[in-house]
């Protein structure tokens, strides 16, 4: 009998505790949340209160590191494909095209002041399927690849998720691609000639440090 | 309808009132509670919950319809409106049809006996409350409907388990206004007011007058949440366990007459707590000295704001447990209803018979 | 006829145990109502589907259905990189990233054998630390839902939603971080980051107060949960429970304490069990109150790390991650202690791939889970709900 009484009594007690709780926040209902950051110093001057942020006006600060939206800087970007072999989803697509020499001067050098070797055509990142590892962010050799802190970037079609970053229009890496070859042909064709005037050397290992110094001819 | 004639007096003028003999005054009269059901139930029953709830959890609550999200429930009401009337083709259809509608009318029945101040009351029966509480029961069969014609297994689930819940809680929740009975000395709903009704406010009610009033007064509060299926004693609905209990299965207009039919018992029992034991439309404000208090406070349209602060002050309550407490499991709702409730409800009737006879 | 009617009356017994199963006894065959719970039902944590055999509400048998969330985790991992396995682990538990990237790191690290630096482990462990909170919260909170509590759930997330804060300003990244690497941390913690963890360690312990009083002490929720779905401590032991299960059938059995990792052995912390006062041993309860407990425990050991935490000048937190994973062929188990239990990485290596030859990932919530057959016997649906909620399965990490 003593037990059934006790009961009733901690379910009176623990009930109003709860109460006391609940109405405790209902009156403290006139204090809202800030939207500060966590980086700012007065974070937690402000959390007291609703904490509900009303999202398209109101919006919670992503940190500058936060890795959200990919973007490549393709003035920067060297063509490695190191971030494509990287990518655990292979959401990026990259093509690129040999600089042909005459255009090195033209493809420009990086920030870092390294020679660009590669035209990249198509430089396509499927946001849709990234999922912000940042994988391909920790390989990238001139960090031309970066995560941006925009969070927001929903579309209504999903083909609006790829995203372009390639340097050359389709005409012009069509050019680029004509040229190179050209360069090719007119390469073997020399090494053909070499090869027909000289004593005729093995031909496989000739196309390989053939480029450099048949470019440089040809620059000359 | 002739435990108060003078009090009548107003209605009585007011259902007279015509105009080139249209009985424009009838039909206002008669308006006059729906209209003020579908305002509440609007305002205060969706958007308050909401907003209560959001409140004590820290969150803001609906915001974007109307300034601070006032008609989000118009908005509501309108989408659902537009959805389409699913029945499902195993469903029974005469049952899944007409549950909705029996406890859209089981819990608006009872509105006919509720005081709305001293002038408005839509039937002064004399046996109110009997009517009152007899009517509410007609819930139980909406549900029960609902629930096998639903022909979902969920919904199976929540129907019985609310039978039996309702059925149960009906015996606490029927001695403990017996009490109230007792001590009015009728059944009659505008009597209740009359008696409790006086020049020193709040010392006339029966909560104040006397010492066991308590105890009927918690206990038929208690039971009004089950009654209504209102949380911690939600478990034919219980959302976590039944997915929705008996109403799985519906949509559209149909989904939302349960929702209005909940809201309306919930003033339902509120404004019958607030008749039986806090002096329905008297004022609680007392005479002191020569600052009359209770005159200015006291007539047809004081009555109206008084029954219906009172009730939203018990809706209050209502929602205020439902956001703090978890859900009871059934055969723990049944031990709360035959070991707890009734027999201290019956001791509470004892007490206030002796009470009643010697004081 | 007589005796028929005789039976009829007599026909059913309804006996609730002291365990509290219910065994109904009926002399006339009445029909079982399969029932099948999930994989869209509010409780079941996503897409657990049961598929119980039901006598009136009594559960007379539940068997569990997995596999709608499966990924390939470990058929997926033979094809990629050693590093870029690291983002696939933290979508196993997806509640608590940062503690399965420190079980597959430190495995990794092991079949490896590279010295790590003192303040990565020190950063690792708080990280660890902060986000077994923030699965706590986020386990405390959808008990209290399944059981009809909505309250304590969004206090919870209000909570956990500063600690994501905390997580993604040093990591770049809300649930899923790809913090831990093998051999180091993708970046240093930001210069202001030990104070901001202090400052929310003295927000944070008002609120698990609050959260104790409005749940876990709340007369109804105890009604609900003591007694419900007991396990035994021999039984769990066998069933391979671990973590907070095992702990909440009053087994002291804590990998940070027991298979001692990181800098674990330098910190002071206990390991709470029940004991049996408040819950009885082993009961859903337990397993609640453990969780809660952790918490605690958690922000002593944030409290010890940030005392203790070196500063070093210019640290670079990549200096020994090695530039190319090719890990000497052989096999390593490693394991961490996760919110939910032992996570641990079976990992195979030939030797001359930078790929693993088989990983195969040891899930807590799958072991826990497989349990649940046995705990749904003779329950009623809404305790079958309680222990849903108690063994806090993260269908991620169960189906990976």
């Amino acid at each position: 009998m003593s037990e059934y009484f006790s009961n009733i009594k901690t379910a009176t007690t623990t009930i109003a505790t709860g109460l006391t709780i609940t109405l405790r926040h209902f009156i403290n209902a006139v204090k809202r949340k800030g939207d500060a950051g966590i980086d700012d110093a007065d974070f937690f001057r402000q959390v007291d209160g609703l904490c509900t942020l009303q999202y398209p006006r109101e919006v919670m600060p992503t940190p500058a590191n936060a890795r959200y939206r990919l973007y490549n800087n393709i003035d920067d970007c060297i063509g490695c494909n190191q971030c494509d072999r990287a990518c655990p989803v292979e959401c990026i697509t990259i093509e690129t095209i040999k600089v042909t020499a005459d255009d090195l001067a033209i493809c420009g050098k990086t920030s870092g002041g390294q020679q660009k070797r590669m035209w990249v055509p198509v430089f396509d990142i499927d946001v849709a399927k990234c999922m912000t590892c940042g994988i391909c962010v920790s390989v990238c050799p001139t960090e031309c690849l970066v995560h941006t802190p925009v969070a927001d970037f929903s579309e209504f079609d999903v083909r609006n998720m790829v995203y372009h970053f390639g340097n050359l229009s389709k005409i012009e890496a069509q050019a680029k691609t004509k040229k190179l070859e050209e360069e090719k042909a007119a390469k073997a064709k020399a090494a053909e000639a070499a090869a027909a005037s000289g004593q005729a050397p093995v031909p496989k290992p000739a196309p390989k440090p053939a480029p450099k110094p048949a470019g440089d001819q040809a620059g000359e | 309808m002739s435990s108060s004639p003078s009090l009548n007096t107003w209605s009585d003028a007011l259902s007279g009132f015509t105009i080139g003999g249209f009985p424009l005054g009838l039909i206002i009269v008669a308006a006059i509670p729906l209209v003020f059901i579908a305002l509440y139930a609007l305002t205060y029953g969706v958007y308050g919950e909401r907003k209560f709830s959001a409140f004590m959890q820290d969150r803001l609550g609906p915001m974007e319809v109307g300034p601070w999200g006032i008609l989000q429930t118009l908005a509501d009401i309108l989408k659902l409106l537009q959805k389409e009337d699913i029945v499902p083709t195993v469903a029974d259809k005469f049952l899944f049809v007409i549950g909705p509608l029996i406890m859209f009318v089981g819990s608006f029945l009872a509105f006919a006996v509720l005081p709305f101040g001293p002038a408005f009351i839509g039937a002064d029966l004399n046996v109110g409350l009997f009517y009152a509480v007899g009517i509410v029961a007609l819930e139980v069969v909406g549900i029960l409907a609902s629930g096998w014609g639903s022909n979902n297994k969920w919904a199976l689930y929540g129907a019985i388990r609310s039978v039996a819940q309702i059925v149960s809680y009906e015996i606490p929740a029927s001695i403990a206004l017996l009490c109230g009975a007792m001590m009015a000395g009728s059944l009659s709903m505008q009597h209740f007011n009359v008696v409790q009704s006086g020049p020193y406010g709040f010392m006339h009610f029966f909560l104040f007058r006397n010492p066991i009033a308590w105890l009927p007064f918690i206990i038929y509060f208690i039971a009004s949440l089950a009654e209504n299926n209102r949380a911690p004693f939600d478990i034919p609905e219980a959302e976590s366990e039944l997915v929705a209990g008996f109403f799985t299965e519906y949509t559209g207009m149909k989904f939302a007459m349960f929702f209005l039919a909940e809201y309306g018992s919930m003033f339902m029992v509120s404004a019958v707590l607030s008749i039986v034991f806090l002096g329905g439309w008297a004022s609680p404000l007392p005479n002191i000295g020569g600052l009359a208090l209770n005159t200015m406070t006291s007539g047809p349209v004081w009555g109206a704001i008084w029954i219906i602060l009172k009730g939203f002050f018990f809706i209050f309550v209502q929602m205020w447990l439902r956001w703090t407490l978890p859900r009871l499991r059934v055969d723990q709702l049944m031990y709360l209803c035959w070991k707890v409730l009734t027999p201290f409800a019956f001791i509470a009737f004892v007490l206030t018979a002796v009470w009643e006879i010697y004081m | 006829m007589q005796e028929l009617g005789k039976a009829e009356l007599n026909s059913t017994r309804i006996i609730r145990q002291d365990d509290n199963r219910v065994i109904i006894e009926k002399d006339l065959d009445t029909e079982y109502m399969v029932l099948s719970m999930g994989p869209q039902h509010p409780s079941t944590h996503g897409v657990l589907r049961l598929e119980c055999i039901t006598d009136g509400e009594v559960v007379v048998e539940a068997e569990p259905y997995l596999g709608y969330l499966h990924r390939c985790f470990e058929k997926y991992c033979e094809k990629i990189d050693y590093p870029a396995i690291v983002p696939y682990t933290d979508r196993m538990d997806y509640l608590a990233g940062m503690n399965t990237e420190l079980a597959y790191c430190i495995t990794v690290e092991k079949l490896l054998d590279i010295e790590i630096p003192r303040r990565v482990e020190f950063i690792r462990v708080i990280t660890a630390e902060l986000n077994r909170i923030a699965s706590h919260l986020v386990a405390i909170g959808t008990y209290g839902i399944d059981l009809g509590a909505f309250t304590p759930f969004l206090f919870c997330f209000r909570d956990r939603e500063i600690i994501l804060n905390l997580l993604e300003w040093i990591s770049g990244a809300r649930m899923l971080y790809n913090y831990v690497w093998i051999g180091g941390l993708s970046y240093d913690v930001p210069a202001d980051f030990k104070k901001r963890v202090d400052e929310f360690v003295s927000y944070f312990k008002p609120k698990v107060v609050e959260l104790r009083e409005l749940l876990t002490e709340n007369e109804i929720f105890v009604k609900r949960t003591k007694g419900i779905g007991i396990m035994p401590a021999e039984v769990a032991i066998n069933y391979g429970w671990s973590g907070p299960m095992l702990r909440g059938s009053g087994v002291k059995w804590d990998l940070r304490r027991n298979d001692p990792y990181s800098i674990y052995p330098e910190l002071e912390f206990d390991i709470p069990v029940p004991d049996g006062k408040f819950s009885d041993v082993g009961d859903s309860l337990s397993r609640h109150l453990v969780r809660a407990l952790e918490i605690d425990e958690s922000l002593k050991i944030i409290e010890q790390c940030l005392d203790k935490m070196p500063e070093v000048a210019g640290f670079d937190p990549r200096a020994v991650i090695p530039k190319r994973i090719r890990p000497k062929a052989g096999e390593v188990y490693g394991r961490a202690e996760n919110p939910r239990g032992e996570v641990g990485f079976y990992i195979v290596s030939d030797g001359k791939s930078t790929k693993p030859l088989r990983c195969k990932a040891r899930s807590s919530c799958f072991v826990n889970l497989s349990a649940m057959k046995d705990l749904s016997k003779g329950q009623l649906i809404p305790d079958l709900v309680a222990i849903i909620g108690s063994i806090d399965i993260v269908l991620g990490e169960v189906d990976r």
